[in-house]
């Protein structure tokens, strides 16, 4: 999945489908002042065509009845079949909280008619840092490819799961810890099995590769060592964390 | 709305499943241990159970006893690791219909989880 950038681009590249020509119109004039990339798709096919066609694109803006696809089947496509982490905002009519809350379920913002300059510039700015925060440089200790794909690139979900991850390994090293001390060591084999699939879908091969000699083959001896290497693996991905969720407030 | 109760103790695991399942369009139900999923058995009907082995109070096997015995007809899938195939392999002969590892691949789990359900 194409999720990785460094940071948020001077230049993005956004796609727009919109019927109406003034508020085209509108969306020219504010790209240009903003100097950002507009492509312009006459309808959803034609925005597929143009992922396609081009390496990728930072924003599809895309009406709710789009036709002869609409936003939200476009939306959904983009993110299952393309498995593309492109962040989408739909533009639709005055709308109840209930559709809101359904709209979100398929793009990351709405935008309401009528629409305003102000309103569209800072929808758009808001967009773009938030996908660039869930969209972390690449690094040594986790990969979110798994938990992106899983979700189809649903940042609430990967990270209240980053979170999750965070704070039940901890309190299971420091589990492992004490059971050591007690030399309970069927238990270290149950813990460590409990928590492989945990470093498997951060993708850290190291984590998964201790689990699982701790379960199965590691002897009484060893695992004093494994038990130590893990924490030590487990302190360099949540300080990755940290460092790239702020908002997380991770301890 | 097809109803389905996830046996798992991994949050991480428990929270993709409840994702995943629930955005297939089931209503999923939690149980963290096996006292908890004998519980819910007994007070609730379900179509389908996603169960892990290794469980906390009750284990995998006394549960899938309890379900053959009480509910033969409701179908089990086993959430498993890659290093259990002798576990998986005393699953498969106390009747449990099939298995998913864990983690576990989002498309497979839709796919085994319909087909299931689409035989019951």
């Amino acid at each position: 999945m194409e999720h990785l950038q460094s940071s948020p681009k001077d230049r993005p590249t956004i796609l727009l489908v919109e019927n109406d020509l003034s508020v085209k119109k509108l969306f020219s004039d504010i790209f240009e002042k903003e100097g950002w990339n507009l492509a312009v798709c006459e309808d959803g096919l034609d925005v597929i065509q143009w992922l396609n066609d081009h390496d990728s694109a930072d924003l599809l803006i895309i009406e709710e009845n789009a036709s002869p696809i609409n936003g939200y089947q476009i939306a959904d496509y983009i993110k299952t079949e393309l498995a593309l982490a492109l962040p989408v905002i739909i533009t639709t009519e005055e709308i109840s909280v209930v559709q809101e809350a359904r709209t979100l379920a398929y793009a990351e913002a709405v935008l309401k008619r009528p629409l305003t300059a102000q309103a569209i510039v800072s929808q758009i700015k808001s967009t773009l840092t938030k996908a660039v925060e869930a969209a972390p440089v690449k690094n040594d200790y986790y990969s979110l490819n798994y938990l992106m794909d899983l979700s189809d690139g649903d940042q609430q979900f990967v990270k209240e799961t980053i979170a999750l991850f965070s704070t039940t390994i901890n309190l299971e090293i420091r589990n492992l810890k004490e059971v050591l001390e007690n030399k309970d060591f069927g238990r270290i084999r149950e813990i460590a099995h409990g928590i492989k699939p945990s470093f498997e879908m951060m993708e850290n091969e190291t984590g998964r590769g201790i689990c699982n000699l701790l379960n199965t083959n590691a002897t009484e001896m060893e695992m004093p060592k494994l038990i130590e290497d893990l924490s030590s693996e487990f302190r360099n991905i949540n300080s990755q964390l940290i460092k790239d969720f702020p908002e997380l407030k991770l301890a | 709305m097809k109803k389905i109760l996830v046996i798992e103790d991994n949050p991480m695991v428990i929270k993709s499943l409840e994702f995943k399942l629930t955005k297939d369009g089931f209503d999923v139900v939690i149980a963290n241990d096996g006292r908890e999923a004998m519980k819910h058995l007994k007070e609730n009907e379900f179509d389908l159970v996603l169960t892990d082995l290794m469980l906390p109070f009750v284990t995998g096997n006394e549960l899938i006893s309890f379900i053959k015995k009480n509910t033969p007809n409701l179908p089990i899938i086993v959430l498993s690791t890659s290093t259990q195939e002798n576990i998986i392999m005393d699953a498969f002969n106390m009747g449990v219909d099939d298995f998913i590892t864990k983690p576990f691949s989002p498309n497979e789990l839709s796919l085994r989880v319909k087909r299931l359900l689409s035989k019951s």
